[in-house]
């Protein structure tokens, strides 16, 4: 059995718990189409500000974790709670909230096809939150300058070049006041360049109190000393074996 | 299975396949009536779908409205003062186009112009994950793909079918001037046409434009996004789609008919 457990819980000064972000607990799904393996017996938890990376195995990129965090997925066995609420027993309309709370870079596009890449970014900020369409669209403005665009996208998906389609998922992820942040192997066709505005982002999302789970497939990613990953593991066929735990996030 | 069993299965499956529907349906104004499920996002998109299934098809229907008005209303206006019946304009009219051919034929045009392609749409984005993609960003695929197209689907053919019997009436009369010697006043015209609507003909045009529509929108939605993995199921999805909005909408005119004029 493949468990990784925090060695103590994070507690403030009056001695309260907090609730982790994202727990799993023991969580096996079946085999699907749609994945490139199924997961076996997982259990982590991840609290505001820690940051979990996982190193894929060659060929096997498409995993079931992201939608299993994001409550879109049944878990075949086990649980995953999203703040310390199980998202099978989540009402249909509350789930649908607290996956606003998510950011997401998707492993396979995740772009709606019949809108623009803006329309995209800004999608689910004017679907959960009542701020100003002016103000989504300034911090999205913000993002893509420090993710290396000119602007805010307003081409369609077909009119776009993969390395800016790439630059714009970072945009849509981190777009908000997300509690959980799943980055899906983020830095394919744009490694090494994109690190620093990445890291950067991710230390703001971190200091703010999100919580991170990052996937990826390079060697150059999971040697980087600067990310600071609070737990490290990486796939072993369906096993997530932990590699490393450390308690400064 | 004998005859008797497979009759009775495809009843059973008929009115489970129509309380179905009819569920969506239910949930499609369950959801409409609450503001706080019209978020700007949900908004937009309904917007959108007016555009596409109401506006942006104005002109096709103006096109066919004037093809019928002049193939249809001037024939009718022609021969009815020929043989000394053009008091009976009116009521020849609404029974013929506002009664019946008016709701059918705009529907039809709704199922093969917007259906179709709304079920083909939905799929797709099934098969592309972007379905998946809108629920993981908390984004109900109900509440934004289903209720926004239904609606839209709905009130475009009520506004549609408005004005193509405006249009057919105005395109059948002017026709009629150029071909007749001694033509109608426009006031008799329009008054003929007025005074020979009841209420229950107005009734019979509300449903029988109306609950095809909702039907068919929610045959279509349903349809493009029960598409599971392979792209060869959407246009089965389309062609299935397509048979059941037609079985309904004959089925629900001939009953509504028989509900208003028993």
């Amino acid at each position: 059995m493949s468990v990784f457990i925090k060695k103590s819980e994070m507690r403030d000064d009056s001695g309260v718990h907090h609730t982790p972000v994202l727990a799993f607990k023991e969580v096996s799904t079946e085999p699907d189409p749609r994945f490139d393996s199924p997961l076996w017996d997982v259990t982590f938890t991840l609290s505001r500000g820690e940051l979990l990376l996982i190193r894929l195995e060659r060929g096997r990129f498409r995993l079931p974790l992201a939608d299993l965090a994001a409550g879109v997925l049944e878990p075949g066995q086990g649980t995953v709670e999203f703040f310390g609420e199980n998202w099978l027993r989540m009402l249909p309309d509350y789930s649908s909230t607290q996956r606003g709370k998510i950011g997401r870079v998707f492993e396979d596009h995740g772009w709606i096809s019949n809108l623009s890449i803006g329309e995209n970014i800004v999608l689910a900020q004017r679907h959960h939150s009542n701020r100003s369409d002016s103000d989504i669209e300034a911090e999205a403005t913000q993002l893509a300058r420090m993710f290396g665009l000119p602007g805010l996208p307003h081409r369609t998906l077909t009119g776009m070049h993969r390395e800016d389609l790439g630059r714009s998922a970072f945009i849509r992820a981190f777009l908000g006041n997300s509690a959980l942040i799943i980055l899906e192997r983020p830095t394919r066709n744009l490694f090494p360049g994109i690190m620093p505005p990445l890291m950067n982002a991710i230390r703001t999302a971190r200091n703010r109190g999100s919580a991170v789970i990052w996937t990826t497939s390079e060697d150059g990613v999971w040697s980087d000393s600067g990310i600071h990953a609070t737990l490290k593991c990486t796939m072993f066929g369906s096993r997530m074996n932990v590699i490393k735990e450390s308690d400064n996030g | 299975m004998n005859t008797i069993a497979r009759v009775g299965n495809f009843t059973l499956e008929g009115w489970r396949e129509i309380c179905y529907l009819a569920g969506i349906i239910w949930q499609v104004f369950a959801v409409a009536v609450k503001p706080r499920y019209w978020t700007r996002a949900v908004r937009a998109e309904l917007y959108r779908q007016i555009i596409s299934t109401g506006i942006d098809a104005a002109g096709f229907v103006f096109y066919v409205a004037c093809a019928v008005g002049i193939s249809v209303v001037a024939q009718v206006l022609v021969w009815l003062q020929i043989i000394g019946q053009s008091l009976a304009l009116g009521p020849l009219m609404v029974t013929v186009l506002v009664r019946e051919a008016v709701p059918v034929l705009i529907n039809l045009l709704a199922i093969g112009r917007n259906g179709t392609a709304l079920t083909t749409e939905l799929g797709n984005m099934k098969i592309a994950g972007e379905v998946r993609a809108l629920d993981a960003q908390g984004l109900d695929p109900f509440i934004y793909l289903a209720v926004p197209r239904v609606l839209s689907l709905t009130l475009s053919v009520f506004c549609l079918a408005v004005l193509f019997v405006v249009v057919a009436f105005a395109s059948g009369y002017l026709s009629g001037l150029l071909l007749s010697a001694s033509a109608v006043d426009p006031g008799t015209f329009t008054r003929s046409i007025i005074f020979s609507m009841s209420p229950v003909d107005l009734l019979n045009f509300l449903s029988k434009t109306i609950i095809p529509a909702l039907f068919t929108g929610a045959i279509c939605c349903s349809q493009g996004l029960r598409v599971q993995t392979s792209s060869t199921e959407v246009p089965k999805a389309t062609k299935r789609a397509l048979a059941l909005s037609i079985r309904a909408l004959f089925g629900i005119s001939a009953l509504v008919s028989l509900l208003t004029y028993m």
